[in-house]
Formats: structure tokens, C-alpha cells, sequence
């Protein structure tokens, strides 16, 4: 063995022992003390620490409006649902975070099988949100809810001819459906709920014929396929009401034009009712400052909270007292779709295959 | 007694402190990318099955096709311009040397938001036509799709390959290309024969770059539809919430990535491509008269208009319409956060990249050769892959460290490393070694080691030769690496967004904010500061450049 490859060998063996040592035990490695949750004391700083997904610009007015109020400090990390989960499940007992936020009842969910949150309790909270509207064990809150809906081209359907989700698998839409990747959680979540209400089998068979009735391959975002129908490149789209919401109050003109060539459709009114989706806050599981968290949640649900997220964002609030703005009164009052949340999160998977099987990209 | 002897001196011969501390930069390196490359040692769970049938196999075929196609028309347009702008003379040409850097410092997925929004139905481009009465079927502007994706990393990635090009034309290959001509060669022949040949390493260098980046990405193709290994390790993650599969599939994206680029080195791994004059003559550039003058200042200009000029005039235009909105005197501290920090990383980057590529260069063993690749095999995965393996080093530090916290009084398991900024620097580091350490690569390539070996001949050691004879050498690739990592870093969002602490933004972080939920123009002003920033660093690097040529 001459000295060069000798040395590389040792230099190799060396910087393996300590990388063996530094990362290889990650997970294995245990706490050594066990955590005390820092009681409040008397002149510290109050604040609530949140990990969160959802980026709507009007949550930073609101987190200043709270601190306004109580004098307890808002700290956020903004960051991917999955991504936060995964840094909540490594720190452990250790995470600063107090609150868990975002979009997705799926995700609501995952983070709640992941066990990094834990049951909430108020009263002022329970008033807030309807039974439907939070987690059978309040792990997590809901805060604002968005409807999937079909938006069509004013000039070219009538709505009459509109009713179901099911129903856009059919022959006479061939070349016609527009909606966006399978890639999308929106989408996800919509085939998760369908996949509980329905059965497996038949969304299936749904999803094939959907793809086969696509009118391009799916690209974009939400708003890209309502710009499409108005460019007639199909007639008929998936999509979130608030996008559709945001983009009647665009400052580019030509958006909001494109936006005047569609109109909403809920459908499923006559059978499951229309999907809607849910963006909500979860009290982790090794908060800090418990209190201050739950004292933000019961803020973000009262009435004024709530009412200024419907106006700026477009989304029904969860609390049936708070103003609505006019866009949302002038879609009415539809049935929505009563699925156990949980499903959208174990039957994420499940849509998941179901779409890529179906060659929906 | 002989044995021990001679393992004496070899370590004696071979140990320095280059060693010593380019040892322990490649253990803070590789430490993150380690529990990725674990992954593949453990039992694969349920999902692969379904990953493997559906996701991988046409995902694959879409990733090398769109690395194929975009390292191809990297290469042409790179290699092409930089070739022009170093061989020739033409009006504007000092202008276009370093305006055509500026394409990098727009983030790519901000380009593919901007270009698709101007070409949609409701963008200038159709909004225009349609005022003269044209409605152009909308297919034709289907720019979200292989061939939009393509067209993006293009014009935006080129650059890495026109900068290493460039430098190296500019002051390499004056001799050669004198020779060639005096033995009578065309222009043709000089490009194809010699000038070409010769800037290998440093295309591959560039192109190394792009690639890595391509693969790595999520926001372009993602918007795009364009599905990719990435797509499949972000679909195993957010939808089938199987993060151990998705790091599983990052490490074969990895080793794959890192394996090609050995091969490319181990394929020259017989020649030479350094001088063997020390005085190294700068390429004097003919003038173009006539049409070939004008085309060459239509080429430029055209790829400078799309590739910058374009789309930041779109973005000029939605940052009026939403600057009441946006715009609040707090984007002051966000600049200036995002400028320290990357300011700080990169310094910590060339550091780190010198001492790796000075250590292979000096003592050239298999095991530096590896070490050298795999230092920059951060850049080759998704972002938020390469932070949750800065995550999982940091929080299993943090819990060793705990008794010195609870001595220091600052309560018990509290994480103090994983929620300050020190964890976000590690993993730009960890991250962006490649930019700084392909430029320092390009740069010793360009020199060989003969000049060092003059000089330890002459009792010179490896770090007084360092300072003496290499450094002022490789000074452009420096300042080059300097740049492109500083550039990167302020254009860097998977890494800032899950790795910061409470409250902390930059520029990208806030771009993102609007730009997830489809509020392009309110992510125009945060862009176009990312974009302002980048454009000074550029005009910076180009002030260097000019008078270490002086």
C-alpha cells in the first residue's frame, strides 16, 4: 500500500466516523431532560410563535391588529405545509412554534397523524366555528373555507347543461375541460373526497374519462384556465372561487375582462353537494405558550377577523356572523359537500394514484 | 520499523493545513447531504412500488429531455456569444460583455410567472393583436409546456456558461488563436479547432451549473406542468406525505447528477488544458465591418431583450399598478437582510472553495478527485431536500449542545443553533459551494501547476505559493465565483423558507409570499429588488474585472 491511497484511506475513514456521529443518529438520539413549558411570567414578553402556510398578505394586518389588542407578539415563520411539518416532527418537544397554519384540510390532517398537534379547548372558539368546520377532536380550527367550483364561458354553456363533477367525464365535453395538474393540492383534495363518496372504482373511470375530455395538457394556476376559456381553448374549468373572486378586482383590466366572460357554477347541488376546502390553525403539540395561542385563534375567528379575510381574500368566513362582501353574497347560499376531514388526508394517497394512473399530469 | 517509517512520511508529506482545514470545510459540507445518501441503505417502503411504475419512468424521460435541450441551447448561445463578444469587435460591444450577465439575476421561476402571464390571453402580447383585430389561435402561445421550459432555462441560465467562456477567451487563448491564424486557418476552423477544444473545461464548468439547476428545480416546471424527478420527489412528499421515499429519490438524483460530471472529468482525465507560457495574452478582437457587424449586434441585443430587457420592462409595468399595495418602507431592511447575508455566505463559500480546489489541485489522490465532487453535490438536488438534511444536523446539534445551553441558563432543550440565522448560512453553504468552487475549478484548470511547482521548487510553501503566485492568477474566476454565488443567494427560496427564524424575510421569501398564490403582480416589486440587487453585483464584478485588466 503506498502512502497516497494509505492517507485517502484513513482520511476517508476519519471523515466518515464523524459524519456517523454528527447526522447517523438523528432520530435515534433521545432528549435527555424532559420539557417544562416555560410558565408566563410576570414582565416577560407574551408572544405566540406560528409555523405557517398560509401567505395571505391580510394575515400580517391581522397579527398586528392582535398584538394592537392583547400586546402579545406575533412571530411567524412562513414557510410549505410539508415542509413545516417536517421541521415540527424533527424538533420535537423542543419547537418554539405554538400554532400550526394552513391551507388544506388534508394537510390539516396529515399534521394531525403526524402528532405534532394537540386538542384546543374554548368555548369563544366553539361559538366561533361550527361543529363541521373543525376537527372532531379540535386539533385544528378552521379559520376560512374556499369552494372547488366549474366556470364556464358565458357565450358558449349554459348552465343549464352543468351538474356535476361527475358529469364533466361525459362525451359532450370532449376538448373541452380545462383544469390544472394533478400536482395541486386542490385537485388532490377534490378526488380524496370524491374518493370516499363515490368509491374507488368509479373515480377511477371518472378520472379517465376527465383526462380524456382535457382540453390541453394542465398547465398553470386556477386563473390560468379561466383566462383559457375566455382565449377558447376549452370551455369549461375547475377552480377555487377566490381566484375568481381576486381576479373581478384585478388592476389589470384585461383580466378582469377575461374574468367577465365566465360565470361560476356550484355543482353537485342535487347530490353530494359542492367540495369545499378548509384552511385552519392547529395548537402544536409541545406549545409554549398555549394561552396566547388559543387567545389568537378565538381573534382570528371572531367577526371582525373573519370579515376582513372574505373581504380582501375572497373566501366564505367560518364564523356565519362576519360581513361578507358582495362577490360572495352574489354566489348565494349553496349546499357544500359534508365529508369527515380526516378522509381528504388518509385518501390523499390513494387520489394521488388514482390520478397519475389516469395519466392526468 | 521501515513500514512506520515510510507512513510517517507520507503523512508528513501529505499533511498540511490545507488538509487539515479543507478536511473539516468538506465534513460540514457532506454532513447535511449524508442522511440523503443514507436513505438508500434502508428498506424501501409500500410507495416505491407506485413511485417506480407511475411517477419514475416518464418523469425520467422528461428530465433528461429538458437537460438535454437546455444544456444544448445553453451551450450554443453561451459558448456562441461569449466567443463574439471575446473574438470581435462591433458597436456596443463593451455594453453587451456585461449586460448579457444580467439574465442571471432574474430568478428563473419568476421569469417562467412573467412570461407566461405576457403571453396568456390577458398579457400584451395577445391584448396587442387583438386591438388590431387578430385573434391568433391561443395555442401558439403555449409557452407553459417542454418547449416554454426549455425557452426559460435558457435565457436565464446561459449566462453561467457566456461568464466561464468568456473569461477564459478573453485571456487564455490569444496565442493559440494568433497561431492558427498565422498558419493560415479561417474563423471557422479557429472556433471549431482550437478555441473550442480548449474551453472544455470551462464549458463543462458552466454547463455543469446549469444542469444541476434544471434538475434541481421546482417552481419553473412545476408551473409549467412539466413533470420531472423533482416533481416526483415533491408529489411523494405533499401528496403521498412520504417524505423518507422522496429523500430516497433525491439520493439516486444525487449520486446520478454528481456520477455524470466524474465521468466527464475521469474522460479527460489524461489531458491538459493550462498554459505553458506565463505570459498569458489577451485575444485581441477583430472589428466586423457590413452585415456580419450588424447581425452581430441584432444577436446580442435580441437575446439581451428577451432575456432581461423584456420581461423586466413587464415587471416595471405591474410594479406601478400594485406599488400603493406593496410597496412599504420596510423592503429597506429586507434589501439590506438580504444583501448582508448573502454578502456573508459567499464569503464563507470562496473560502471553502479555494482550500478544496487548491487541496486537489496540490495533492491530486482519487479520494480529493471524489471529495472535490461531492463538496458541490448540494447543488444538485431539490433545495428544500438539501434543508431538511441542514435541519436534521442542526436540531441533533442543537440537542447535544443542550446541557452547555441549560449551563448557560437559557432553559432546557431550547433550540438555540436551528432558530438563528447561522443554520441558513451553513446550508447556502452547503448549497452553493458549486457556483464558487466550478469557477475556482475553471480558474486553476486555466493555470495548471506548473507555476506553483516552479515556486515549492524554489522553497516556496503550498500557502505563501498560494498568496504569491496562484491567487493573482486566478483573480477573474474569483471575482467571478464571487458573484455567481452572491447572485444565487439573493435569488435563493427553498433554503430561506424553511430554514429562517421567526420573523426573518429577504426579498425572495416576500416575492414568494404574493407569487404562491398566484399574485404576479403584487410579486413584481419584491422581484424587481431581487433583480436591482443582482444587476449591482453584476456592474460590480464587470468594474473588477476592468481594472485587474488594466
Amino acid at each position: 500500500m503506498n502512502g497516497r491511497s494509505l492517507l485517502s484511506g484513513l482520511a476517508a475513514a476519519l471523515l466518515s466516523v464523524s459524519l456517523l456521529a454528527g447526522c447517523g443518529g438523528t432520530k435515534a438520539v433521545p432528549s435527555a431532560t424532559t420539557p417544562t413549558p416555560a410558565p408566563a411570567q410576570q414582565g416577560k414578553e407574551q408572544v405566540v410563535n406560528l409555523y405557517s402556510a398560509r401567505n395571505y398578505p391580510v394575515d400580517t394586518v391581522l397579527y398586528e391588529e392582535f398584538t394592537k389588542q392583547t400586546g402579545i407578539k406575533v412571530n411567524v415563520v412562513q414557510g410549505k405545509a410539508e415542509e413545516l411539518i417536517e421541521r415540527l416532527k424533527r424538533e420535537g418537544e423542543s419547537t418554539p412554534a405554538d400554532l400550526f397554519v394552513t391551507v388544506d384540510g388534508g394537510v390539516l390532517n396529515n399534521a394531525k397523524e403526524a402528532g405534532v398537534l394537540q386538542p384546543m379547548t374554548s368555548a369563544t372558539i366553539e361559538q366561533n366555528v361550527p361543529k363541521e368546520l373543525r376537527d372532531k377532536d379540535n386539533a385544528w380550527i378552521g379559520l376560512s373555507t374556499r369552494a372547488r367550483v366549474i366556470a364556464y364561458s358565458k357565450e358558449r354553456v349554459k348552465p343549464e347543461q352543468l351538474s356535476t363533477y361527475e358529469a364533466l367525464a361525459d362525451a359532450q365535453w370532449k376538448g373541452k375541460v380545462l383544469v390544472r395538474s394533478s400536482t395541486s393540492l386542490y385537485n388532490q383534495s377534490l378526488v380524496a373526497a370524491m374518493v370516499d363518496t363515490n368509491g374507488e372504482a368509479a373515480v377511477e373511470t371518472w378520472a379517465k374519462g376527465l383526462v380524456a375530455n382535457f382540453a390541453r395538457k394542465p398547465e398553470g394556476g386556477d386563473r390560468d384556465q379561466v383566462k383559457a376559456i375566455a382565449a377558447g381553448v376549452g370551455d369549461v374549468a375547475i377552480m377555487n372561487t377566490y381566484y375568481y373572486g381576486q381576479m373581478m378586482v384585478s388592476k389589470d383590466p384585461e383580466e378582469v375582462k377575461a374574468a367577465e366572460k365566465v360565470a361560476l357554477f356550484f355543482p353537485n347541488q342535487k347530490t353530494t353537494g359542492t367540495h369545499i376546502n378548509i384552511s385552519g390553525a392547529g395548537l402544536t403539540k409541545h406549545s409554549k405558550n398555549k394561552a396566547n395561542a388559543i387567545k389568537l385563534v378565538e381573534f382570528l375567528t371572531g367577526e371582525a377577523a373573519q370579515a376582513k379575510v372574505a373581504a380582501e381574500n375572497f373566501e366564505f368566513p367560518v364564523n356565519a356572523k362576519a360581513q361578507k362582501p358582495e362577490v360572495l353574497k352574489s354566489w348565494g347560499e349553496f349546499k357544500i359537500q359534508h365529508i369527515d376531514w380526516a378522509k381528504l388526508g388518509t385518501n390523499n394517497k390513494k387520489a394521488l394514484e388514482l390520478m397519475t394512473k389516469a395519466a392526468w399530469q | 520499523m521501515a513500514e512506520r517509517a515510510k507512513l510517517s512520511r507520507a503523512i508528513k508529506k501529505h499533511t498540511n493545513g490545507w488538509l487539515f482545514i479543507g478536511l473539516v470545510g468538506a465534513a460540514v459540507i457532506l454532513l447535511p447531504l449524508f442522511p440523503i445518501i443514507l436513505s438508500l441503505f434502508k428498506a424501501p417502503n409500500e410507495n416505491w412500488q407506485h413511485i417506480t411504475k407511475y411517477l419514475l419512468a416518464n418523469y425520467l424521460i422528461n428530465s433528461l429531455q429538458l437537460v438535454v435541450l437546455t444544456g444544448f441551447f445553453t451551450v450554443l448561445l453561451g459558448v456562441s456569444l461569449a466567443w463574439l463578444v471575446a473574438a470581435y469587435d462591433f458597436p456596443l460591444r463593451r455594453f453587451f460583455r456585461w449586460a448579457l450577465l444580467l439574465p442571471l439575476a432574474v430568478p428563473p421561476y419568476i421569469a417562467a410567472y412573467t412570461y407566461s402571464t405576457m403571453f396568456s390571453y390577458t398579457g400584451i402580447v395577445q391584448k396587442t393583436l387583438r386591438t388590431f383585430d387578430i385573434t391568433p389561435n391561443p395555442k401558439w402561445f403555449g409557452v407553459m409546456s417542454m418547449r416554454g421550459a426549455v425557452f426559460i432555462f435558457t435565457l436565464f441560465l446561459f449566462p453561467y456558461v457566456y461568464l466561464i467562456a468568456r473569461s477564459f477567451f478573453e485571456r487564455q487563448s490569444g496565442s493559440y488563436i494568433e497561431n492558427a491564424m498565422l498558419l493560415g486557418r479561417g474563423q471557422g476552423a479557429i472556433f471549431f479547432r482550437v478555441a473550442l477544444p480548449l474551453a472544455r473545461p470551462a464549458i463543462f464548468g458552466g454547463l455543469a451549473l446549469v444542469v444541476f439547476e434544471v434538475l434541481g428545480d421546482y417552481g419553473v416546471t412545476s408551473y409549467y406542468g412539466v413533470h420531472t424527478i423533482s416533481t416526483a420527489i415533491f408529489q411523494t412528499w405533499f401528496g403521498m406525505y412520504d417524505v423518507d421515499s422522496a429523500i430516497r429519490l433525491a439520493a439516486y438524483l444525487m449520486i446520478g447528477t454528481v456520477g455524470l460530471f466524474l465521468v466527464e472529468r475521469w474522460a479527460r482525465r489524461n489531458r491538459r488544458f493550462s498554459s505553458s507560457t506565463s505570459k498569458m495574452r489577451p485575444l485581441a478582437p477583430r472589428r466586423l465591418r457590413g452585415g456580419w457587424c450588424w447581425a452581430a449586434v441584432l444577436f446580442c441585443g435580441g437575446v439581451f431583450a428577451w432575456s432581461f430587457l423584456f420581461p423586466v420592462m413587464q415587471l416595471g409595468v405591474w410594479a406601478s399598478w400594485t406599488f400603493d399595495s406593496v410597496f412599504t418602507p420596510a423592503f429597506g431592511e429586507l434589501i439590506r437582510r438580504s444583501v448582508s447575508l448573502a454578502l456573508l455566505a459567499t464569503v464563507i463559500i470562496m473560502f471553502a472553495a479555494t482550500v478544496v480546489a487548491n487541496l486537489h489541485r496540490t495533492s491530486a489522490t482519487p479520494f480529493t478527485a471524489a471529495l472535490s465532487r461531492w463538496v458541490t453535490a448540494g447543488y444538485s438536488v431539490p433545495g428544500a431536500i438539501v434543508a431538511i438534511g441542514v435541519l436534521a444536523c442542526f436540531i441533533s446539534l442543537d440537542r447535544q449542545l443542550a446541557p452547555l445551553y441549560a449551563a448557560l441558563g437559557m432553559g432546557t432543550a431550547p433550540l438555540v443553533l436551528s432558530m438563528s440565522l447561522v443554520m441558513l448560512v451553513v446550508a447556502y453553504v452547503v448549497r452553493f459551494m458549486a457556483t464558487g468552487y466550478n469557477a475556482i475549478e475553471a480558474g486553476f484548470e486555466r493555470v495548471g501547476t506548473k507555476f506553483m511547482e516552479v515556486s515549492r521548487t524554489l522553497g516556496f510553501g503550498i500557502t505563501r505559493t498560494f498568496f504569491l503566485v496562484d491567487l493573482p492568477m486566478i483573480k477573474g474566476a474569483v471575482f467571478s465565483g464571487i458573484v455567481l454565488t452572491f447572485v444565487e443567494i439573493v435569488k435563493e427560496l427553498p433554503l430561506a423558507l424553511l430554514l429562517r427564524p421567526f420573523n426573518f424575510e429577504t426579498l425572495a421569501t416576500r416575492a414568494y409570499q404574493y407569487a404562491s398564490d398566484e399574485k404576479i403582480h403584487e410579486a413584481a416589486i419584491p422581484s424587481l429588488l431581487i433583480i436591482g440587487v443582482s444587476m449591482v453585483a453584476v456592474y460590480v464584478l464587470n468594474q473588477v474585472g476592468k481594472e485587474a485588466k488594466e
